[in-house]
């Protein structure tokens, strides 16, 4: 009977530029004999001119494995490509890059929060809804618009649920949602994309 | 003609407010604030409660507002009327900046996700000292 080779492409993998991606690297792989011999040959390599991503097919791997011993029997489970990215120089941000974004968001959604108030007539709103609660013509009604800026302050927190955190610690928040949505989309344009490009030959003397 | 002058004027209104009420209703709708609420609220039961508290919201505030009922409530009552309303605008703000994904494309392109924490507070006190500001001081 044939030997069996399992092969799970992983989701994910970095690399850095110019790395030799071995079988290990791209997959999980389960075989009867010989697995540490199978995750050690070369399945392509991670190179500059490629750009940032790169996709590996689960058939290129099997092209690979079957190279080397034609007789195993080889299956797949899961998904049939790993998304290989290149490898951030650094994964932590310089507190003064941050502080510039900090203060570029700040700023810009001051503005913007300033801007819809003027585009809404928020104040006449405010001046009209204070009026109908006391009665009295007040220019401006300071007692409705502070808690109504801090009002503002709450209900964004509310949205991205920070203060119920502890509470429903499960359930992601709808940024976390989006960061992961918006990944997700990314890979799915890098994998579609990817594969229209001309396919690497595996590099001679890496075995 | 007078009949039908009138006439023609309700139509009018009753198209008016056809398409403002549903727009309104499609506008809330599209940002998730509602589902948002009720998830936070653990009232999945009760969400048609919910869809009534804005079409009564609205129709009553409408109302109220053309045929300028004042309460002559003491000045402190205010207070809440303006902490919910701000509230209200708040979710919708954050609720816009997520639809057109800001935040993530940000993080991502600068290298930031792991500060994405800092980001939203710098949103979120920018929108408080921005509103403050143009109420205190403008």
């Amino acid at each position: 009977m044939r030997r069996m080779v399992y092969l799970q492409m992983r989701k994910r993998v970095e690399a850095r530029p110019g790395q030799v991606l071995r079988v290990v690297d791209v997959t999980r792989l389960m075989a009867e004999k010989d697995a540490d011999v199978l995750d050690q040959l070369p399945v392509a390599r991670f190179t500059r001119d490629q750009g940032n991503y790169m996709v590996i097919e689960w058939m290129e791997v099997v092209r690979v494995i079957r190279e080397h011993d034609s007789t195993l029997d080889i299956r797949g489970i899961g998904q049939p490509y790993t998304i290989v990215e290149q490898k951030a120089k650094t994964r932590v941000p310089a507190g003064l890059y941050v502080a510039i974004v900090w203060i570029l968001l700040f700023i810009g959604s001051g503005l913007a929060i300033m801007n819809f108030h003027t585009d809404v007539s928020m104040k006449e709103v405010h001046q009209r809804i204070y009026y109908l609660l006391t009665g009295v013509h007040h220019p401006r009604p300071l007692l409705l618009q502070i808690p109504y800026s801090l009002g503002i302050g709450l209900g964004m927190v509310l949205f991205f649920n920070r203060l119920f955190k502890k509470k429903f610690n499960d359930e992601p928040s709808p940024l976390e949602l989006e960061v992961f949505l918006y990944q997700e989309n990314i890979d799915q344009y890098v994998i579609d994309h990817e594969k229209d490009k001309d396919r690497r030959k595996v590099p001679d003397g890496f075995s | 003609m007078d009949f039908l002058d009138s006439l023609a004027v309700m139509v009018v209104g009753l198209a008016g407010g056809l398409a403002v009420g549903s727009g309104f209703v499609a506008f809330l709708t599209v940002l998730d604030v509602i589902p948002r609420l009720t998830v936070m609220s653990r009232a999945q039961k009760v969400v048609p409660l919910y869809e009534y508290a804005l079409i009564f919201g609205a129709l009553i505030s409408t109302w109220v507002d053309f045929r300028g009922w004042s309460a002559s409530l003491i000045p402190i009552s205010a207070v809440p009327v303006g902490a919910l309303a701000g509230c209200f605008v708040g979710l919708l703000a954050a609720a816009l900046t997520e639809v057109i994904n800001v935040l993530p494309i940000l993080a991502k392109r600068m290298g930031l996700k792991s500060r994405i924490m800092y980001l939203l507070m710098a949103m979120v006190i920018g929108k408080v000292v921005g509103s403050l500001f143009q109420w205190i001081l403008f």
